[in-house]
């Protein structure tokens, strides 16, 4: 594997090198120009994150901060325990996401590779976990974990966005292996592979591409997750950033400041894990380039 | 299925002497800011109980409000909820909850520690709830520590500099409205994404009213004709006032806190809204402020703030009583009205401050004289969204006050219907 | 999407099965399906018929709920603000799935097959970060920031006075006409980078070969997007669209940001309306019936991409 796409760049021959070298820094600029233009939100929430709170109130959200305020933030972060919300978080999205990814492929295996009877229907089923509007799984999910005597854990959660998130996987990696190349299945077969094996050996390698996205994908959206948490986990011990982020909100009265600064902290782990996985998401890959 | 539908009522507590006299923890919530009135003042009753009871742990957690707000039933019926928490007080909160025995009755705490007599009636309007969960009547499955109301924030470097005096009537109001109007100046701040608008159009409609119709419109205990003063002169001059630029056409959008920051840069002469403003603005406004009685009004917007409960399913209930009784000691009623808040049951002349005491006294002069009416969204589960939706009709001027009093009549009178079939 | 200039398809290759081997090995590949298959039948489906039964009761969420029949489905019919919703569904349908998916495969090809190509793949890579960072931000934090750039005294009213458009300053998310425009801007600028991502890691499962052919070939940029880069990713097109309609269908979080479904009902979506059934009007019964209303609209959208999406594969050759 390991097919990287520079070479592609750099041999190429063209011809018409100097009108598209001018073109090609036109399009650059324009895609830079667009992402900037993404980043504006971000930038405005980092105006705010070392304000003090009579100076945003004072000055409003657009101003330049008077002073590099971070006591409001200090405070926060003592007061509301945040290095057991950033575990908490890292823990419920972290296995969330190597479930999660590991459940939609072994379905996705048996639909796309196995050709399943009733496939269509069985993915359709599944996508029903990321079909229902989540506010109506909030009062079941509640009494059942009851139950089992899961409210108030972190397991529960876990679970239940393993699930949602899988859904989502498995229809993914359904799709795409039913373009699975035939070929490789077949010399497989031909060396007397059995299909537990071929998914390790074969189809593991060539989806490596597509399953890190759906790492990345399933973390950062289990991270962000804001209202089965809230239901679930009402303890202070098992709570995730964003209900602690809430509590900033109050009845009539929030904290826009501390808010601000609380989300850039909570922003940092899903980064991070972003740009690990990025490296794994640039490799270039090509079909076959295993064999 | 069967398992999951039954949910496990639990009968209030039979006091059987095991009211958990000798439980060694008590699990405390509270949604209050740490530097709020009521957190620093609930953080020293935290302190004395643990002076007084040495051999019992407190665990002590901040709660976010949604939390609390969305899922209290949830929490409290589970084996996982708190031994005295903070709650809010209303019909579709502490009511609901009461009506399903959710809920300790405190009654018997109430009087023998003297809670009753702390209070003033219209206090107590909000700490006690018939079998229905409806306010006013019936035992008591709360205590509040501190009260709430709506009164005229203003800016009185704002108001010298454009020649305009505190005014003591509605038709003063105007006149120094229509002064500041005259001189390119939004008098009045709003907002009306939010509860402001709702609360503004609700003192309005107070200016023309009685106790009769604040029972009627709040206690259900007649119907309300939407389309007659006091509402329909309230969405009348609500409307009038957007039409003669007191309020600013684009505040449709505008959270509470857009409203509440403009007033702290000095952009606005005046916001009408609530005390829970007032520690923070004691904290960051600059320039010369103070506030005034909505003028001419007997009745206005306000009401106890909110609960202490103690959830059936409390494993420390003699302790949770404790509790809620150091937070009405002197003490910490004045640490409350030192801070910024409201004290229920605080001596006005303890409270070092003018300015806090001033507030102090116009709270305790509107509740002494029964004039608290509690707020406009109160009345029916759900009812916020609707009043705001509608007041942003009035503020877009895309609606008449008549299409908005009909667009809010109905969500009200079903609401009324569905409470009282129980 | 023309689908008559795939370059590659490989001729159908189909073995009919006797049917007796073919029942034995779906068991066998059964067995793959058993994990995932409890897992949904414990989260989703339980839940799934329990909130059927709940939407014929009434019940505030506590208590025992009381039977009612249809009662909660009639009054569906004749709820307006429920049915209005729908037509704000197709807004966000525009805004989540039509925008972000056609500017999503151009942004993809082109930082994968001009930029990463030309310049160096780091350069690639780090502006699809950029174009991803939103979806990393919390919603909440979101709508506040949003709130600040759009409200009255906000950045783009400001930057509209700086460059001399003093008349056309506004109070985009107070005025009923600019709300949902304003609404969908912002979900645009969520969106996008979701398909980025997926389309470009699908271009990497493509033989760079395909390319370097066409070039040789003389293939133009378009001429190589539309015969190479569209049918090669378009399985991830299908689940692009398809996740996002879903989510365009269910959309919550941003819309309570925001504006909570305001103002005057003007942004308000389905789901917004039955969190606020659920939660604020404690009408658990008859938020049961529009969220099972709700999701028997969304599963019959999703089946009729499913099928669409088969037909596609299949008129493929079966691959």
């Amino acid at each position: 594997m390991a097919v990287t796409l520079t070479p592609a760049g750099t041999t190429r021959r063209a011809p018409d090198r100097h009108h598209r070298g001018v073109t090609r820094w036109l399009v650059l600029a324009a895609v830079t120009l667009a992402a900037l233009l993404m980043l504006v939100p971000f930038a405005v929430m980092l105006l705010n994150a070392f304000k003090s709170p009579g100076d945003y109130s004072t000055n409003g959200p657009l101003s330049w901060p008077s002073e590099f305020y971070t006591r409001g933030l200090v405070s926060y972060w003592r007061e509301a325990d945040f290095p057991v919300k950033l575990w908490n978080s890292t823990l419920i999205a972290g296995s969330v996401a190597v479930l999660a990814v590991l459940v939609s492929l072994l379905n996705a295996y048996a639909l796309g590779i196995g050709r399943v009877r009733g496939r269509l229907w069985i993915v359709g089923a599944f996508l029903l976990a990321n079909m229902l509007p989540q506010e109506s799984l909030v009062y079941p999910l509640y009494y059942f974990a009851k139950e089992a005597g899961l409210y108030n854990t972190r397991l529960a959660v876990i679970i239940i966005f393993t699930v949602i998130q899988s859904a989502f996987g498995t229809y993914l990696l359904a799709s795409v292996l039913g373009t699975f190349p035939k070929g490789l299945l077949e010399a497989a077969a031909l060396d007397g592979s059995g299909t537990w094996t071929t998914l390790w050996r074969v189809v593991l390698p060539n989806l490596r591409p597509t399953l890190a996205v759906l790492l990345v994908f399933f973390f950062i959206w289990t991270w962000n997750e804001f209202l089965i948490p809230l239901v679930m986990l009402i303890d202070n011990e098992t709570q995730t950033v964003p209900v602690a982020l809430a509590s900033l909100q109050g009845d009539r009265l929030m904290d826009a400041p501390t808010t601000n600064a609380g989300a850039l902290l909570s922003l940092v782990p899903a980064i991070l894990f972003f740009l690990i996985f990025q490296r794994t998401l640039s490799r270039g890959i090509t079909v076959g380039a295993e064999k | 299925m069967a398992a999951l539908a039954t949910t496990g009522l639990t009968a209030c507590g039979d006091d059987d002497g095991g009211e958990g006299a000798d439980a060694t923890s008590l699990k405390l919530w509270h949604y209050e800011g740490a530097n709020s009135a009521m957190g620093v003042a609930w953080d020293r009753a935290i302190e004395i109980f643990k002076q007084e009871h040495p051999n019992v742990t407190v665990t002590f957690e901040r709660k976010a409000f949604e939390q609390v707000q969305q899922n209290a039933g949830m929490i409290i019926n589970s084996a996982e909820g708190p031994d005295v928490m903070e709650y809010n007080k209303g019909n579709a909160t502490a009511g609901l909850l009461s009506a399903q025995g959710l809920l300790t009755d405190l009654t018997d705490e109430a009087t023998r520690r003297g809670w009753d007599k702390a209070l003033s009636p219209s206090l107590q309007t909000t700490a006690r709830y018939d079998d229905k969960g409806v306010m006013g009547s019936g035992k008591w499955f709360g205590v509040p520590n501190y009260g709430e109301y709506v009164m005229v924030y203003y800016n009185k470097d704002l108001f010298a500099k454009h020649g305009v005096t505190v005014p003591t009537t509605l038709d003063q109001l105007t006149a120094a409205m229509d002064t500041l109007v005259a001189k390119g100046v939004t008098p009045l701040g709003t907002a009306g994404a939010e509860y402001p608008a709702g609360q503004l159009f609700y003192q309005l409609a107070l200016a023309k009213a009685d106790r009769a119709f604040v029972d009627n419109y709040q206690l259900y205990k007649n119907p309300v004709d939407f389309h007659a003063d006091p509402l329909k002169y309230g969405a009348d001059t609500f409307a009038e006032w957007v039409r003669k630029g007191y309020v600013a056409k684009d505040s449709a959008s505008a959270k509470a806190e857009d409203m509440g920051t403009a007033f702290i840069a000095g952009k606005t002469p005046m916001i009408v809204s609530g005390s829970w403003w007032f520690g923070r603005f004691k904290s960051e406004i600059k320039f010369n402020w103070d506030t005034f009685l909505f003028p001419g009004n007997t009745l206005n917007a306000g009401s106890s703030g909110n609960l202490w409960v103690v959830p059936a399913n409390s494993k420390a209930k003699s302790l949770a009583y404790d509790f809620i009784d150091i937070t009405m000691r002197p003490e910490i009623q004045a640490l409350i009205g030192n801070n910024g808040g409201v004290p229920v049951a605080a001596d006005a002349t303890k409270i070092s401050d003018p300015k806090d005491r001033k507030l102090i006294e116009d709270f305790n002069r509107i509740s002494s004289s029964d004039g608290l009416a509690f707020y406009p969204d109160w009345p029916v589960p759900g009812y916020y969204d609707v009043l705001v939706a509608g007041f942003q009709g009035l503020i877009n001027q895309s609606k008449t006050p008549d299409q908005v009093l009909d667009a809010i009549a109905k969500p009200y009178a079903d609401g009324v219907a569905e409470i009282k079939r129980g | 999407m023309a689908s008559t200039d795939t370059l590659v398809a490989p001729p159908a290759t189909r073995t009919p099965t006797p049917p007796g081997r073919r029942r034995r090995r779906d068991l066998t590949w059964w067995l793959y399906l058993l994990p995932g298959t409890v897992l949904f039948a414990l989260v989703i489906g339980v839940p799934l018929g329990y909130t059927g039964y709940l939407s014929l009761t009434r019940w505030s969420g506590i208590g025992d709920p009381t039977f009612i029949g249809l009662d909660n489905y009639r009054r569906l019919l004749d709820d307006e603000v429920f049915w209005t919703s729908f037509r704000n569904t197709l807004a966000m349908i525009v805004a989540m799935v039509v925008v972000p998916t056609l500017v999503g495969l151009v942004l993809a090809a082109v930082l994968f097959d001009t930029i990463g190509r030309r310049f160096r793949p780091r350069t690639a890579a780090a502006l699809r970060a950029a174009f991803y960072l939103p979806q990393v931000l919390p919603v909440v934090v979101a709508g506040i920031v949003w709130g600040w750039i759009l409200r009255p005294d906000g950045a783009v009213n400001g930057l509209l006075t700086a460059v001399g458009l003093d008349g056309w300053r506004h109070d985009w998310l107070g005025d009923p006409d600019t709300a949902l425009p304003a609404v969908m801007g912002v979900m645009i600028w969520v969106q996008l980078g979701y398909p980025v991502v997926v389309f470009m890691a699908a271009l990497q499962r493509v033989d760079p070969e395909l390319y370097e052919a066409a070039e040789i070939d003389g293939a133009g940029w378009w001429r190589r997007f539309r015969a190479i880069t569209l049918p090669q990713i378009r399985p991830e097109t299908f689940v692009v669209a398809l996740t996002c309609t879903i989510a365009a269908m269910k959309v919550f979080g941003p819309i309570y940001a925001l504006t909570r479904g305001g103002p005057e009902n003007a942004t308000n979506v389905p789901s917004y309306f039955a969190y606020y059934t659920f939660f604020k009007k404690l009408q658990v019964g008859y938020g049961s019936a529009v969220s099972t209303v709700l999701t028997l609209i969304i599963v019959v959208v999703a089946l009729l991409f499913i099928r669409a999406q088969h037909r596609a594969e299949r008129r493929d050759g079966g691959r």
